[in-house]
């Protein structure tokens, strides 16, 4: 077996568990993960690297493990692991296999889809914001700690032995690409927090949705090989968004980078925008850079946009709301048709959820609250979804998949009751009221 | 830590398919494998068909711009054990050496072409760089060893395989599905960047340090009736490394290679690299007299299994095998010594 440890090897965590080394797993920037066996069953273990287990990363392990972090959209330390032949670990969750890796993502070795891409997105803004509210700042976000499942969007935040304490001024691990440039250029009084966490965050966001490093276009290419000087000036000095829309710098090479011009040119300008205020005002001034509420609402509302191509099938982002212009699929050209309009109204402070009915639409529950803590796409949280008339194809209607009896009003005035498992016939001008304040109505554009 | 005292030893040798007009694989070596020598080898196997024409060049560039790019990468790695480093080096390895590496060619056929156009009539459209590029496919596997790191990229087909400290054989760049038929992952490629698969293996005691390195073209690979064939001929390589020297194996190589190619119909092509072992090999490790030497029980197929047997093999394949590459018809330029 490669690695520091062979397998057989036992260890004993300090929470009292026997640990034996079953497999070796892999390796990384600042250790190797191995499959172990304890009393409780298959766990991980992170073991540092010789160089990295420092009395400073110890506190750090330390400190994550007293605060049993019970979340399931994170693999926290659970339990340290004492020094053995000059390192120590600690033990976490086994990432299940669903959960696929950002590289895999860019090789193109996964299927998913728009929808599953920009859940994905949803999820990890909500995941880090989670963080931040308990004024952890996780210092190191990266491609390498988020996995995502191409399916259904769902993430798993790994390696979380980079968060701290706000206001820790422990160093950080050594990768620029995901630095805030204030960190790159180590100005005086800039410390790793939950700001520069917000540009980790939108070059997260970025490479999710578009595949490529917001900043590397033109300029990259002359770098050679770990020409530090010249990273600090392409993340830090002098830091230019490929799609900056007043220097072109640093545009995209059409050879070298193809997949950003396809995929920027796929993205709702809702999302654009956003990109573009994080990757020119707010490399420059941190308190401009885009919040976490403002990435969630954004890209719920462009996940309610998605629909699919009549021609071709393909999902595509469309803008939201009401009369978006027109746009044509990215993937065969032609133009897309936007099916009808679901608004729902949340009960004060009253927000407007646009939802595009595609075929197979959902309400969620997430839509029926003004300011949701956290979104759930799954089934769990269905409340309504579009669904094919049996027998007469072509037919829609709203399925009411929620524990209350909603009330139909059509546009001629006639109402219905509409009991939980039961279809209301999908009509324009369809006013619902979902219970609890919350109310749907239907329209054509 | 006091590491890479000693150097680490190197064999490799190609040999031309059967029926090939010339050898399309390339190779070199170089290096001690110290931290500012650091030890690089890549092999490459350019496609050869119609369409890529000029892939013997094609596999030639991408090894002789890998090895600088891969040297340089392992002499940046000399301070590796400073905060932070091991986790740079290792994003550049993933993100940006590939880049790097799949620029550099690029560059190398562009100009190339640039220098060398084909005749054509005047009105003829300028084809596009992708067009070109096409012409110089190839694979890759290059590899870099310090005493502080063990880094290996792959682009396409062909085996990288290590024996590890304890005797275990791994293939760790193996790819989950193989590829099917004699469709490959090229640095032709439209991203071919994307494609690159990276192994990451830093070392921190020279007791733990991979024991054989061992890169070769899918000629050798294909070689084999049966599917642990290949990894029967590595463990039975380290076994014979072991008991009868760098030397004996030097020797007998291209007969390997050799038989190789005769059952593959394929040029082989394979560079190794050997630490010396500073005591006798454990008890876990293949015993020498127990695992079949290459050349011996495991050598490439007795029996080639249909699928593998190329239309190009001969009805005389045992004749045309004798046609090692210092027999090709290529460039002169193109011939290759078998040892390093």
């Amino acid at each position: 077996m490669s690695g520091m440890l062979d397998g057989g090897v036992r260890l004993a965590a300090e929470n009292g568990d026997d640990v034996e080394i079953l497999d070796f797993l892999g390796a990384g920037g600042q250790g190797e993960v191995y499959r172990v066996r304890t009393p409780h069953g298959e766990r991980a273990l992170k073991w540092y690297y010789p160089t990295l287990a420092t009395a400073e990363q110890e506190a750090i392990v330390r400190e994550l493990v007293t605060r049993d972090f019970a979340d399931d959209r994170f693999l926290w330390p659970e339990a340290f692991v004492p020094a053995h032949r000059g390192s120590f670990g600690y033990l976490m969750g086994l990432r299940p296999d669903r959960y696929k890796g950002l590289p895999a993502l860019f090789r193109r070795q996964l299927r998913t889809s728009p929808r599953a891409l920009l859940t994905a997105c949803l999820y990890t803004v909500e995941a880090y914001q989670a963080l931040h509210s308990r004024g952890i700042a996780y210092r190191d976000i990266s491609w390498g700690n988020i996995f995502f499942d191409p399916d259904t969007g769902d993430v798993l935040v790994c390696d979380n032995d980079n968060a701290v304490v706000e206001g820790d001024a422990s160093g950080i691990s050594g990768t620029m690409e995901f630095m805030a440039p204030e960190l790159v250029r180590a100005d005086p009084g800039a410390r790793p927090g939950t700001q520069s966490d917000l540009h980790s965050l939108a070059v997260l966001l970025f490479m999710l949705l578009m595949n490529h490093h917001p900043l590397k276009g033109r300029r990259e290419l002359g770098i050679h090989c770990l020409d530090e000087a010249a990273e600090r000036k392409l993340y830090g000095r002098s830091p230019l968004f490929v799609f900056d829309p007043a220097d072109d710098a640093n545009a995209p090479d059409p050879m070298e980078h193809a997949t950003v011009l396809a995929t920027w040119e796929a993205a709702a300008e809702k999302l654009r925008e956003l990109f573009r205020r994080s990757f020119t005002i707010g490399l420059r001034d941190p308190a401009a850079r885009v919040r976490e509420s403002e990435w969630r609402d954004a890209l719920r509302a462009v996940l309610d946009a998605v629909v699919e191509c009549a021609s071709c099938g393909r999902q595509n982002m469309t803008e939201p709301g009401e009369n978006p212009p027109p746009r044509d699929c990215w993937g065969c050209g032609a133009r897309l048709v936007l099916p009808p309009r679901l608004t729902v109204t949340t009960p004060p402070p009253r927000t407007e959820h646009h939802i595009r009915l595609r075929r197979a639409a959902r309400v969620q529950a997430h839509h029926l609250l003004p300011e949701p803590a956290r979104h759930d796409c799954s089934d769990a949280a269905l409340v309504a979804e579009l669904v094919e008339h049996p027998s007469k194809p072509g037919r829609f209607g709203l399925a009411n998949r929620s524990r209350e009896t909603w009330t139909g009003t059509r546009s001629d005035g006639t109402v219905q009751k509409i009991e939980p498992g039961q279809t209301v016939p999908l009509r324009s001008g369809l006013d619902l009221d979902l219970g609890g304040g919350v109310r749907a109505v239907v329209r054509a554009r | 830590m006091t590491l890479g005292v000693r150097r680490w030893e190197t064999l490799a040798g190609s040999v031309q398919g059967v029926g090939k007009r010339r050898n399309q694989d390339w190779f070199d070596c170089r290096g001690t494998g110290s931290g500012d020598d650091p030890l690089v080898l890549a092999v490459a196997d350019g496609h050869g068909s119609a369409v890529h024409a000029r892939s013997a060049l094609g596999a030639r560039f991408a090894v002789d711009r890998f090895l600088p790019l891969a040297a340089s990468f392992g002499r940046a790695a000399h301070d590796c054990h400073e905060p932070g480093r091991l986790t740079r080096l290792m994003t550049y390895a993933r993100d940006d050496f590939p880049r790097a590496l799949v620029h550099e060619w690029r560059q190398e056929a562009l100009g190339h072409w640039d220098r060398n156009r084909p005749v054509v009539e005047e009105a003829a459209r300028e084809p596009r760089p992708q067009e070109k590029l096409v012409l110089y496919g190839t694979t890759l596997i290059g590899a870099v060893l310090t005493p502080w790191l063990f880094v290996a990229w792959q682009i396409g087909d062909g085996d990288l395989a290590v024996v590890e400290h304890d005797g275990t054989l791994s293939r760790p760049l193996a790819p989950a599905e193989e590829d099917l038929g004699d469709e490959t992952e090229s640095l032709c490629g439209r991203e071919a960047w994307l494609s690159v698969r990276m192994h990451w293996a830093p070392v921190f005691e020279e007791a733990r340090a991979p024991r054989l390195v061992v890169l070769s073209t899918d000629g050798l690979s294909k070689s084999f009736a049966s599917g642990d064939g290949y990894g029967e001929f590595v463990r039975g390589l380290a076994g014979r490394l072991a008991e009868k020297g760098l030397a004996d194996v030097r020797e007998t190589l291209p007969d390997w290679l050799a038989q190789a190619s005769r059952y593959s119909g394929d040029d082989t092509t394979l560079a190794a690299a050997l630490r010396p072992a500073e005591t006798p090999l454990p008890a876990e490790a293949p015993a020498p007299s127990g695992t079949p030497a290459p050349g011996e029980i495991s050598a490439p197929g007795e029996v080639p299994a249909p699928a593998e047997v190329s239309e190009e093999i001969p009805a005389d394949a045992g004749a045309a095998a004798e046609r090692t590459d210092g027999e090709a018809d290529g460039d002169a330029d193109m011939e290759r010594k078998t040892e390093t």
